[in-house]
């Protein structure tokens, strides 16, 4: 898959503080999310990546192009939805995101049918007639999204989109994200500090720690990978663990029948079905146990952010 | 809307140009000024002395319309229509313009900082030049339709019914019209949206926009009487636009506060001007950001 966000040594200063420090990387999944506590610089990187804030030092690439020198293009290409509000309070709902649509170049006519689509897409079709000073929290955070989506850019950036909502309206605000991910068309990138926000989405994951790389990993990879990680819980059984081992598993017992099997790519579990059937032994609970992202997020805050220069590695 | 339409689709259609992009808040800047009734009502009104002047200068050339009047036919009216005539108008429609200025400037630009909408103008393929230019453009649009362009007509209407050669010997008066007015326009354009953008907040930059035209000038008199100088009258900013006008449009007026016109020389004049709006300029460039940054 191409890349859609790359950045070489990529350094943001504002004022005297460096929020951003040499970032590299290269982001390309179909919802890329965006991780780290506050202040670690995650709504700098979006802001940069729209151009509001120009590097120190270093560049960023988005859709294949340098952001400095292709912002029009890019910026017709993107679709943003702040963190903060952000709305005409006095300007009905569609006829603000139509406004927004003309802006990005859309004409008048079709302008007025896609922000009636968008209102419509993101549930707020009965509102579209009433002021955006009127809205609820959770409606503006949706036409938000409406006008981010209306003139169908090819990456939109949601920084924080879940900000302020209720569970409910929550759950609507990810099943639209994840909606639009899967259409294909488009690449979404999500900022949040919120992990269950990015795990319910996202396939890529970048996490920022003081404005610098503390992870850039692949969740569905990890996923897959942890695929092999066994949780087993046995009547107790002689011989089983050896037998298992035999086969080239690495195991660990916890006492009270429970036991840790690591397994190779050439065992499958058909095969520790028989050896326990073997053994007589009974397996009563059995689980994959995977790396939540809360684990590769805890393990990044944990460790050392990378030292400056250095290439940004996985977990 | 049919539930099948309600997925997410991409846009392949065509695009309008890019340059005429800035006509976009043009037009919903414009749109949303006439949605207020006073607003609409104002300006109007601000046409008034248009049709005065038109029907001035039909009755000045009309011995019909002097005879319905009861006029005695052949007499010369009270004013000519010259240089003075037009000077006089466009001081008067001026006076109406700054209060739409006033009215409409600063809410445009307070309105997108007060609900934090300038970063979505500008996350669209519009740079910060064309989004101040959309704005300004509305001003610009307004002002023009009320002073210099109904100006011209006068001057037309003027020289098609005096004839014998009257537009010819009068032509740089056109020029002074419309360089007078544009340079009004500008100034009051770039004070509106820099105050605006500096205080976010409408009532304030009204507020701060009337002092700089209203309170500076008195401001420059205690200046003037404190150090006894005409130098104080740099920031009399409406002074400066009447000494420019007033050498444009050929005629010599007295200040109520100073000994004459000269009290400032013309080049003073233009450069005080010009540094306002190299100010304005400077302050808008500092202060309309999407983001704003707070420094350490």
């Amino acid at each position: 898959m191409p890349a859609i966000i790359e950045m070489q040594n990529l350094t943001v200063q504002l004022g005297n503080r460096t929020i951003l420090n040499q970032l590299n990387g290269s982001l390309s999944g179909r919802c890329i999310g965006l991780l780290g506590p506050n202040g670690s610089g995650k709504s700098t990187l979006i802001n940069t990546l729209l151009g509001f804030y120009e590097p120190v030092a270093g560049a960023a690439r988005v859709l294949g192009k340098e952001v400095k020198s292709n912002l029009r293009e890019l910026r017709a290409m993107i679709g943003y939805m702040p963190e903060s509000d952000a709305f005409i309070a006095d300007m009905t709902g569609v006829r603000f995101v139509r406004y927004m649509a003309e802006l990005s170049g859309l004409p008048r006519g079709e302008a007025m049918e896609r922000a009636h689509e968008a209102f419509f897409y993101v549930g707020l079709g009965e509102a579209r007639y009433r002021k955006l000073g009127t809205y609820s929290l959770g409606m503006k955070q949706l036409a938000k999204l409406a006008q981010a989506i209306a003139h169908g850019p090819k990456l939109v950036l949601l920084d924080e989109p879940t900000n302020g909502l209720d569970p409910e309206a929550r759950i609507r605000m990810l099943q639209l994200v994840r909606e639009i991910r899967d259409t294909g068309e488009v690449t979404v990138l999500i900022s949040s500090h919120l992990l269950r926000d990015i795990e319910e989405c996202c396939d890529q994951v970048l996490i920022l720690k003081d404005g610098r790389i503390a992870a850039l990993c692949n969740l569905e990879e990890e996923r897959k990978a942890n695929l092999k990680f066994l949780e087993l819980e046995v009547t107790q059984g002689n011989g089983f663990l050896e037998s298992v081992r035999g086969m080239g598993c690495e195991c660990a017992s916890f006492g009270a029948g429970r036991v840790r099997i690591v397994l190779p790519d050439d065992i499958d579990l058909r095969q520790i079905y028989r050896t326990a059937a073997e053994h007589e032994v009974q397996i009563r609970r059995m689980n994959y146990r995977r790396d939540s992202l809360e684990d590769i997020f805890l393990k990044a805050m944990a460790g050392s952010p990378q030292p400056q220069g250095s290439a940004n590695g996985r977990l | 809307m049919a539930v099948y339409k309600r997925t997410y689709k991409a846009y392949h259609g065509a695009l309008t140009p890019a340059w005429s992009r800035f006509t976009v808040l043009t037009r919903y800047g414009l749109s949303t000024l006439f949605d207020s009734r006073p607003f609409t009502a104002y300006t109007v009104l601000c046409f008034l002395p248009f049709l005065v002047g038109l029907a001035y200068i039909y009755i000045v050339h009309s011995v019909a319309a002097q005879a319905i009047m009861g006029m005695n036919v052949g007499n010369a009216m009270p004013g000519t229509v010259n240089n003075d005539w037009f000077h006089r108008l466009l001081v008067f429609q001026a006076g109406m313009g700054f209060i739409l200025a006033a009215w409409g400037g600063p809410g445009m630009i307070t309105k997108d900082f007060a609900n934090h909408s300038v970063q979505l103008y500008l996350s669209r393929p519009i740079s910060r030049t064309e989004y101040l230019f959309g704005k300004i453009s509305v001003l610009a649009a307004l002002l023009s339709c009320t002073t210099w362009i109904p100006a011209l007509i006068l001057f037309l209407v003027k020289a098609e019914l005096q004839g014998h050669g009257w537009l010819w010997d009068n032509l740089w008066m056109a020029g002074s019209i419309v360089l007078g007015c544009l340079l009004w326009i500008a100034v009051i354009s770039l004070v509106s949206m820099a105050v605006a953008v500096w205080v976010k907040w409408r009532i304030a930059a009204t507020a701060l926009m009337l002092a700089i035209f209203f309170l500076l000038p008195a401001l420059s008199l205690v200046i003037g009487a404190i150090l006894r100088t005409n130098w104080g009258f740099l920031i009399n900013f409406p002074f400066m636009i009447t000494i420019v006008w007033a050498h444009l449009f050929k005629i010599t007026l007295i200040h109520r506060h100073a000994s004459g016109f000269d009290v400032v020389p013309l080049w003073a004049a233009w450069a005080s001007l010009l540094s306002l709006c190299a100010a304005c300029f400077w302050l808008l460039d500092r202060k309309l950001q999407a983001r704003e940054v707070e420094r350490a």
